[in-house]
């Protein structure tokens, strides 16, 4: 259509603009325990004002003990978490054991640092358990920062759950308050209400949750409607 | 993290989209799509899939090609269509074409699966974004797998989700609300209840997408096979216009 | 072996009629020179024993250096072509390192042992200018070490192929070693016992009388990782040694072996 705006008579050739990314919203958090790591994303894929799916997950099962949950660009998405997969079934054939979670906290850092000046941009929250069983995250900036955790919320609603989370989980600045480690049931229902906040004010969050609970005995989903509009 | 931000690219980058293009640079010619096609929609029911699209090939504003074939018949099982610039829908198209020819010579009793073909769409497309020299389309692969329904939609990125309902271009904006609305009254559609919504939809995308054409293609795939009609016209009533201020 | 060698012997991508690799039987050969080195690999971990063949009075023994460390929980003991080692160990702590820096662990023994195996068979590979190795590589090595799974010892030849034992000896004084090794281990040695054993068959093997100077040992424990014995440990070790040899007519109080300058 653009080629026969007036600019193409006279001054230099027009082109669509071409952005190779694009913000497909969603949101991600996870909290992690002493025997247990759970991991949430909603389930809205959008673009612009548009929904595109009211069903995508974010999550991506990447070893029985490790859930990666992927936001943002969701073509970069896609590939990153694919090539995770990839890479988990190589190392598997290499060395003959499945990677544990810490590896593949490393390894998924030094991926995105490969595409350096090209980034994937995504943002990335690995849960899992650590070789001991206790629950551990892994998140990371787009170019493969990586910072562990025990409870996180990164995406299009990460900055506005994140004091949330450091208000109920973290207990920062507070005086006089019990510091108890936090059990799996509030962590679910932390999960489960973070996102019903996110969904009433980040439009880029909404339509449902969907919940990895990793525990040694495996993982265990769950699914919760949030609102659509 | 602001994703809105543009990446900026140094103007000697290789694949350069700096805004001072030079015509000499045939890529930049390549940025632009120049005959398009519009929406593609499609829907789910309950023995199958459903898919349509007009036949314009717009050159511009101009309606320039009125009768191709935007939907293709890949295999027994799978229907591709597509929206966006028509030749890097044919380039693309031709290959597939060609897998299905190889695959058909192997003669093994395989056949490729709309899943497989919507993954292989996603790389392709997501491998030349990487390259910054996209292939300026939307992409739908419906098809049956196992007994039961697929479609997919794959976008210039790379993009890709399946859905119970899909519509691309402006197709996303005015059908998808009546496809979403009718699965929701009803999760499990009869074909003739999929085949209503979808005319209906395009019924509306006629009415106001100025890129939309009355001359469209429908096609059904089901455990049976694929069906495409060609050259359907759709009904209209333009008595309202009259009423509209600022129509005439 | 020697009378079946024919025309099928020059090249390494060439079998012979009877389906054989001439090259690589020669390599095999090849190590069976080389000086005798001994692992022995016990619970509490593993024991490294090579002897340095000190063929002029002006040489400087330190400078030979038969047990390399790989990573801080792995050591190799190499026998046969010294400078082909040197390919393989840089291979060994290579992959180490980038398995590090990728996965954020310490690679396990076995893995180290593949990733060298991968190196080792790529002998009749040529690249775009030729030959990128024309022959085998004419060395033997023991992956000793520790990983999740505890002590290992591993064992690779020329072929490439590559083993795990709880004891082997590699080297000019191999088969005799191999077969004291199977007389004595037994699953609950201790690692002072391995020692102990490494050294007096090591003593028996070798044509020079064992000193400490041309020996070398190494422990890879737990605790530790990679040790190498200084002068006075191995002096320490040696003394131990005679008293343990069940037929040794020597008193134990002589402990004469131990006091060659």
């Amino acid at each position: 259509m653009e080629v026969l705006n007036s600019n193409f008579y006279g001054g230099k050739p027009t082109q669509l603009h071409f952005s190779p990314y694009e913000d497909n919203g969603g949101t991600v958090v996870a909290i992690a325990g002493k025997d247990f790591a759970i991991i949430g994303s909603d389930t809205r894929l959008s673009t612009g004002y548009s929904i595109e799916s009211r069903n995508q997950t974010k999550l991506f099962q990447l070893s029985s003990k490790t859930v990666l949950g992927c936001t943002g660009c969701w073509c970069d998405a896609l590939s990153l978490a694919h090539l995770m997969q990839a890479r988990m079934q190589m190392y598997l054939h290499d060395h003959n054991k499945e990677m544990s979670s810490l590896a593949v906290g490393q390894m998924l850092s030094t991926v995105l640092y490969n595409r350096r000046f090209f980034p994937y941009y995504v943002s990335n929250i690995l849960a899992g358990l650590d070789a001991d069983g206790k629950g551990i995250l892994h998140s990371y900036d787009p170019v493969g920062h990586c910072e562990k955790t025990y409870y996180v919320a990164g995406g299009s609603a990460g900055a506005f759950l994140q004091p949330l989370l450091d208000n109920q989980i973290g207990m920062k600045n507070q005086q006089n308050v019990e510091r108890r480690p936090v059990s799996m049931e509030r962590a679910l229902n932390l999960v489960k209400d973070s996102f019903i906040a996110a969904a009433e004010r980040d439009f880029y969050t909404g339509d449902g949750v969907h919940i990895n609970i990793i525990t040694k005995d495996g993982i265990r989903e769950d699914r919760m409607v949030l609102r659509k509009d | 993290m602001d994703l809105k931000t543009e990446m900026k690219i140094p103007a000697d980058f290789p694949f350069g989209s700096s805004s001072t293009a030079s015509p000499s640079d045939y890529r930049q010619v390549a940025h632009t799509p120049i005959t398009t096609g519009t929406s593609v929609i499609g829907i789910k029911f309950d023995k199958g899939v459903m898919l349509a699209s007009d036949m314009l090939g717009s050159y511009g504003s101009l309606a320039k090609f009125r009768m191709i074939e935007r939907l293709v018949e890949v295999n027994k099982q799978i229907v591709i269509g597509a929206g966006g610039d028509y030749a890097d829908f044919q380039f693309l198209r031709d290959i597939i074409k060609q897998k299905v020819t190889d695959e058909t010579c192997l003669d093994d009793g395989f056949m490729l699966k709309p899943r497989s073909l919507h993954s292989w769409v996603t790389r392709f497309l997501y491998n030349r974004r990487n390259r910054f020299d996209p292939l300026w389309t939307n992409f739908v692969v419906a098809g049956m797998q196992d007994g039961e329904p697929f479609l997919g939609v794959v976008d210039k990125l790379g993009k890709a989700y399946e859905n119970e309902c899909v519509g691309t271009g402006l197709g996303n904006h005015i059908a998808i609300p009546y496809l979403r609305y009718a699965l929701d009254k009803k999760p499990n559609l009869t074909e003739q209840e999929a085949r209503e919504a979808i005319v209906k939809s395009l019924q509306s995308l006629f009415y106001r997408d100025a890129r939309a054409f009355d001359k469209y293609q429908l096609a059904t795939i089901t455990a049976d096979g694929v069906k495409i009609e060609n050259g359907l016209t759709l009904e209209t009533d333009w008595s309202m216009a009259d009423l509209s201020s600022g129509a005439d | 072996m020697f009378l079946t060698r024919s025309e099928y012997d020059r090249g390494v991508n060439t079998f012979s009629p009877e389906g054989r690799l001439f090259q690589v039987e020669y390599a095999i050969e090849a190590i069976k020179l080389g000086s005798t080195a001994i692992g022995i690999c016990t619970s509490e971990g593993v024991v490294l024993a090579v002897e340095k063949r000190i063929t002029s009075p002006l040489m400087e023994p330190t400078t030979i250096e038969k047990i390399v460390e790989v990573e801080k929980h792995i050591a190799c003991p190499v026998s046969g072509l010294m400078a082909d080692s040197r390919t393989m160990v840089d291979r060994a702590r290579l992959e180490c390192q980038n398995h590090w820096f990728v996965y954020d662990e310490k690679m396990s023994v076995e893995s180290v042992a593949q990733s060298v195996s991968n190196l080792a068979i790529r002998f009749g590979d040529s690249d775009e200018d030729g030959s990128a190795m024309s022959r085998p590589f004419g060395v033997a090595i023991l992956f000793a070490g520790i990983d999740e799974k505890g002590p290992q010892l591993f064992h690779m030849d020329p072929s490439g192929t590559f083993v795990q034992f709880d004891a082997k000896a590699i080297g000019s004084g191999s088969e005799g070693a191999q077969q004291s090794l199977q007389e004595v281990y037994h699953k609950s040695m201790t690692l002072k016992e391995a020692i102990n054993q490494v050294l007096t068959i090591l003593k028996q093997v070798m044509e020079e009388k064992l000193n400490s100077f041309n020996v070398e040992v190494v422990t890879v424990t737990p605790e530790k990782k990679f040790h190498m014995f200084t002068k006075e440990e191995v002096e320490e070790a040696l003394a131990q040694v005679v008293p343990l040899v069940k037929d040794d007519p020597l008193p134990s109080s002589s402990g004469s072996a131990t006091k060659v300058k």
